[in-house]
């Protein structure tokens, strides 16, 4: 129930940077996930903000509290590890008691707060048992029990889900959405799973090696990503990129040409790029038979998945995924066309790897 | 029980129960059948024959009663074990969980500070008590109160009793010990998920609510195997009370444990008495068994073995 404000934090390991000028304000109620590759400092910038590690620079603002200097336990934040860390000596009653005991609160109140979290998560028929007596999905209820029944301000989530069976994830990442929005805490969810964060938060921060790429709302990171780095990691399969030179008012790609979309015409004449990378997702085109105006190339595999199958195509060495409708049938080698949704298309400057509405940032 | 179950069982366990057989019974029986013989001076052909029964153990109770030089030395066995086991346990522990908050590098090499009394060879570390304490005014401790002016005359502290020869041995006795407990809860506390300590920090607990909730009560295994373990070398230990004795530190009766008194009635000079040492051994062994088992029943061995997860 507080607005998160990091400003310009960096925090160092001896000589390593684990995280480079991270600025971020996550506001009021709001589901923040924390979306970037192994060891990119998201268990870092969460346990800066609980206050475990203290910033090598920068400053923490809960609301306008300055916390940087503030111990842990004054900032009252609820931590849900990614490996739970239930303290397995103590029944479930007493972990979730364990942090309002700490506070003094009287017996009664305990029991009656306990039971209250406990049956929000529908764990109220386990307080008798010992973390090891429980299911996976079992012991991250009350972990997030744990981390709830303090009413923290700010609850901060180290990839709780990671830990469970794909389908149990699908139904505790609902569950825990509407928890959050119910209780209106602010909320900063870490994870590596992009279709974790689309799914779930308000807003998305994609890090990649201590720094933020990008923050956007799901739609924006998913269909406007700032850099190659955010569209290759959002998305399954992720987006397509291919190596294209500029050609007024064509594009040269593998041999094809296409038109400049024309979203980036005074763009590309204004920037003077030459060397550019065309990016687009697999849903934002279409395969036809034979020979057509897009990009022309081979059908290397098809991959049926249902609802939907995705073909691979191969254009001039490069290679392409795109979805197709289930009824079409393909053969391995079959001459085929890839038609692009012109205003879909993102182009990304060959060397900073940005793309080019941001370029001037 | 299947023909091959039963072989695979005593190809590994033969060698075990071989040692076992040859390097504890053997010995344990041959003490408890000496302990009911007239054995003296290791005169094996005369003595080893004449069987007496409990004889030796009547001595040993008559003594018990009525000897003020053995009744010293069960005094100073309590006293010495109680007090000494206490500060091995309770020294580690607040050593290892002391270290265990404050930065890695500096608690590396305080843990090995406390680690010299026990590197050091035994002769070489009583020598340096036997320094520190001297009862003249060499004597280390003497001459830094005497400059401070706190006493005017030397005190020969090991020959105050009982407290001062006490105070002497269970200080040197206690240092030693120290560092086997500070090992054994340092490498408990590195398998604690650091996790957890983190959980209970952002929870508000302070370093002390830590140790207490937490890190102590998920090192009752360690505690009980060092608790166990301290008072069976302690009620077995002489080496460096053999020295401080013997070197006349501290007081002759107040500065023996029974198993220096065994040592010294087997051993010893003048008449040997291996009989009535042999006694003496049996009733020490029976104080370890005993004293060993009530830890483990105080401490709810039991309860700590967790069902295995499987059922095979
Ligand atoms: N205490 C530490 N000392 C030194 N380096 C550290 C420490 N903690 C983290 N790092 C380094 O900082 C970087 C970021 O680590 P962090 O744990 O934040 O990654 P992450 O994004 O949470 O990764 P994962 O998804 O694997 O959990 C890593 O390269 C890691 O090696
Ligand atoms: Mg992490």
């Amino acid at each position: 129930m507080v607005k998160v404000i990091l400003d310009n934090i960096t925090k160092r390991f001896d000589d390593f940077a684990a995280l480079k000028g991270v600025t971020l304000e996550i506001t009021d109620k709001e589901f923040m996930a924390l979306l970037g590759p192994s060891g990119s400092g998201k268990s870092t910038l969460l346990y800066t903000i609980a206050g475990i590690y203290r910033p090598t620079s920068g400053r923490i603002y809960f609301d306008d509290r300055d916390v940087t200097d503030v111990p842990p336990k004054d900032r009252n934040v609820g931590l849900v590890f990614q490996n739970w860390a239930l303290y397995p000596h103590m029944k479930v009653f007493d972990n979730i008691a364990f942090p309002l005991e700490l506070r003094k609160f009287p017996k009664e109140e305990i029991a009656k707060k306990v039971k209250e979290v406990a049956e929000m998560l529908r764990i109220e028929t386990l307080l008798n048992r010992y973390p090891w007596q429980l299911s996976g999905g079992q012991q991250q209820r009350v972990a997030i029990a744990r981390a709830l029944v303090k009413e923290p301000d700010v609850l901060l989530l180290d990839e709780p889900l990671s830990n469970l069976d794909a389908l149990l994830r699908l139904e505790v990442r609902a569950e825990l959405k509407r928890l959050q929005k119910e209780l209106g805490i602010t909320a900063v969810y870490v994870t590596h799973d992009q279709a974790e964060a689309l799914a779930m938060a308000d807003r998305i921060a994609v890090i990649k090696e201590g720094e933020i790429l990008q923050v956007g709302d799901p739609d924006e990171v998913y269909y406007k990503p700032k850099y190659r780095f955010v569209g290759g990691f959002l998305g399954s399969p992720p987006m397509n990129f291919l190596d294209a030179e500029v050609q007024d008012p064509y594009l040269d790609v593998y041999g094809n040409r296409i038109l400049i979309p024309i979203q980036y015409r005074e763009l590309v004449k204004k920037l003077g790029v030459r060397k550019v990378i065309l990016g687009f997702r697999p849903h934002d085109a279409e395969v036809v038979r034979g020979v057509a105006e897009g990009l022309v190339g081979t059908v290397y595999s098809f991959e049926p998945l249902g609802r939907e199958q995705i073909v691979t195509v191969s254009v001039n060495g490069a290679s392409l995924k795109v979805f197709a409708p289930e009824g079409e049938h393909f053969t391995f080698g079959e001459q085929v066309t890839v038609k692009l949704r012109e205003d879909r298309i993102i182009l990304f400057d060959k060397k900073t790897e940005k793309a080019l509405e941001f370029l001037e940032e | 029980m299947r023909k091959e179950k039963l072989r695979d069982l005593s190809f590994f366990l033969s060698p075990m129960v071989l040692m076992v057989l040859l390097f504890y019974l053997v010995p344990l029986i041959m003490t408890i059948y000496i302990s009911m013989t007239r054995m003296k001076n290791w005169n094996v052909e005369r003595y080893l024959t004449e069987f007496v029964g409990i004889y030796n153990y009547e001595r040993l109770f008559y003594m018990f009663q009525h000897d003020p030089t053995f009744k010293a030395v069960i005094m100073t066995t309590i006293v010495f074990v109680g007090i000494t086991l206490m500060i091995n346990v309770f020294g580690g522990l607040s050593l290892a969980l002391a270290t265990f908050f404050i930065n890695e590098r500096a608690a590396s090499s305080y843990r090995l500070l406390w680690l010299l009394p026990r590197m050091s060879p035994i002769a070489v570390y009583s020598l340096v008590w036997y320094y520190f304490f001297h009862g003249s005014e060499i004597g280390t401790l003497n001459s830094i109160l005497m400059s401070l002016g706190l006493i005017s005359e030397p005190i020969p502290w090991g020959q105050v009793t009982p407290w001062g020869a006490w105070s002497v041995i269970i200080f040197v006795n206690g240092l030693v010990g120290v560092s086997f407990g500070m090992i054994v809860f340092t490498s408990a506390l590195n398998q604690i998920p650091k996790e957890l300590v983190i959980a209970a920090r952002v929870d508000g607990a302070s370093s002390w609510q830590i140790s207490k909730r937490i890190l102590i009560p998920m090192m009752k295994w360690h505690l009980l195997y060092v608790l166990t373990w301290q008072f069976l070398s302690l009620l077995t230990t002489y080496p460096h009370l053999f020295l401080l004795v013997e070197w006349d530190l501290v007081n002759r009766d107040y500065g023996t444990t029974l198993a220096l008194y065994v040592f010294n009635t087997a051993f010893g000079r003048g008449e040997q008495d291996q009989g009535l040492a042999a006694a003496a051994a049996v009733v020490l062994s029976i104080i370890g068994v005993i004293g060993g088992f009530v830890t483990l029943k105080v401490l709810q061995f039991e309860k700590m073995m967790k069902k295995p997860r499987g059922d095979f």
